[in-house]
């Protein structure tokens, strides 16, 4: 095997990228004195009841702990999973009809990326008229913040799947079925991950505004009803949970895709 | 030709108002390799594709055992000049793809991906994703994927152009090696003199606008060749005589494009 020279695995890659990210104590510090700098502008210009880290530390395990908080938590993140499971799994489906039939590509493109531009908060007020003031208006907004974005992902995904592997499919006189599972589904994933993690950010926005509108259990009701009973530093526990639960998102995503896609950044 | 396995007749392709080749006949024996070669453009994957049943022709057309090709069928394997591999399968998933497609059972591609694998020398990378190999390496998997179904035509689409000139010398060898254990119908699309003349047992050349068989030159190397094969005063020969007939065609469309 004169000509085999076989390139290390992805994971030994890794050495090499972390120049780009600034050393951990580079993060604490900024971290550190952003905190600090919030502190010192809410102690000396704010009412005692404005949101500040010290205040937020001080409440933080009890909001975690209250049976209440956690039933807001778990309302809202199970708003946001099921949306975005019923985005991923109808959104996929109409992207890949876009995206490989001509017909539906034209017949809902502009549909499709008219909905994709539309304010999700613009709808809230028909949604609540359609569904009712309940979770399913939420779940209802939560798919429509979601949907769009991994039908047009989905779409992008299929139609720019490179002709040689359709090529090579029919060579082997694939089905039109597997060439499907086999080729096209494969080769939109990483369509499909960036649509997911768009989705992801926006199903959360969705849902946060949905409470407020609405006035449902959840997180963004919980910040809202906090809010105004000044306990601000209760209300900035939600906020702190959506971050992580947004940014819990992002980086599982990203894992996945290190895991499973590890061919999709040199394709 | 008596047990020819594929047969070309009259076919001429046309893409819109361009006519590729046009009347271009062949008969491919059932252990003979037959190298189409001819300048860009004068329709040699055209032709290759029309084979596998990939495209359809225009005018005439073709038959593999005496059957007319309508798409692409069982038997028939194609290796191409852009690999196709998918990224995402690893190598062994990918020499598994045709069989898999041909409806072999679990047993029977455990049994026969590792020997392809290994035919072509590989063993070691069945993990490994095409990404992580070399270009020839990735070409030898896309050659293992190709006989893996075993198949009676092989239709090898400049099966070495994307590869570096030593690399491609070696898988020259190494292919002519596979094929002497197993001699199989081969068409052979190159832009290369030498591989033309390294693996044809005849050589088509594809010449004019639109392209026809302008010439066929019988390759009388003795098989199996090697290395030294390159050195027989017969083999410098016959490039020569193939060289002179691509190149006063060369010589001229390089002097069309200069006006």
């Amino acid at each position: 095997m004169s000509d085999a020279q076989a390139i290390p695995a992805p994971g030994a890659r890794r050495a090499g990228a972390a120049w780009r990210a600034p050393p951990l104590a580079l993060k604490v510090v900024a971290g550190v004195a952003l905190l600090a700098l919030w502190e010192a502008i809410v102690r000396a210009f704010a009412p005692t009841y404005v949101a500040r880290p010290s205040g937020i530390a001080l409440v933080l395990f009890k909001v975690l702990a209250d049976a209440q908080f956690r039933a807001a938590a778990g309302a809202t993140l199970w708003a946001v999973a099921q949306g975005l499971g019923i985005s991923l799994v109808a959104g996929t489906a109409v992207g890949f009809l876009m995206g490989r039939v001509a017909a539906v590509e034209r017949g809902l493109r502009y549909y499709v990326f008219s909905l994709f531009a539309t304010p999700m908060v613009a709808i809230l007020p028909l949604v609540t008229l359609w569904f009712g003031y309940n979770a399913d208006a939420r779940l209802a907004v939560v798919v429509f913040a979601s949907f769009f974005s991994i039908a047009i992902n989905a779409s992008d995904g299929a139609r720019s799947v490179p002709p040689e592997y359709l090529e090579v499919a029919r060579s082997f006189r694939a089905r039109p079925l597997a060439t499907l599972y086999d080729v096209v589904f494969p080769a939109s994933l990483p369509y499909l991950f960036a649509g997911v993690r768009l989705a992801a950010g926006r199903a959360l926005v969705g849902a946060v505004v949905a409470e407020f509108f609405i006035s449902i259990p959840g997180l963004g009701y919980y910040i809202l009803f906090n809010s105004r009973t000044f306990k601000h530093n209760e209300a900035f526990v939600a906020v702190i949970v959506l971050v992580a639960a947004g940014v819990g998102f992002e980086v599982l995503v990203r894992r996945l895709a290190q895991r499973y896609l590890p061919w999709a950044r040199r394709a | 030709m008596a047990d020819a396995r594929i047969v070309v007749k009259a076919a001429g392709k046309r893409f819109g108002s361009h006519q590729v080749f046009r009347n271009v006949g062949l008969a491919v024996g059932s252990r003979e390799v037959v190298a189409i070669i001819g300048p860009s453009g004068c329709g040699k994957t055209t032709l290759l594709r029309a084979i596998d049943g990939l495209l359809p022709l225009t005018e005439g057309e073709v038959t593999i055992e005496g059957t007319p090709v309508a798409g692409p069928r069982e038997g028939v394997a194609m290796v191409f000049q852009h690999f196709g591999l998918f990224p995402w399968k690893t190598v062994y998933q990918n020499v598994a793809y045709g069989l898999k497609l041909a409806g072999a059972s679990a047993a029977v591609i455990a049994e026969k991906v590792p020997r392809f694998i290994e035919l072509v020398g590989l063993t070691g990378f069945e993990h490994h994703y095409p990404y992580q190999i070399s270009g020839g390496m990735q070409q030898r998997c896309g050659l293992a994927r190709a006989l893996a179904i075993e198949p009676r035509v092989l239709l090898m689409d400049e099966p070495f152009g994307a590869v570096d000139a030593q690399t491609r010398e070696i898988l020259q060898f190494e292919l002519l090696r596979i094929w002497d254990m197993k001699p199989t119908t081969m068409v052979f699309v190159t832009h290369s003199i030498d591989e033309a003349v390294l693996m044809g047992d005849r050589i088509v050349v594809l010449k004019g606008r639109p392209a026809s068989v302008h010439e066929v030159i019988a390759v009388d190397l003795a098989r199996p060749r090697t290395r030294a094969t390159l050195a027989e005063p017969r083999f410098v020969e016959l490039r020569e005589r193939v060289w002179g007939t691509l190149m006063a065609e060369a010589r001229k469309a390089e002097f069309d494009v200069t006006q």
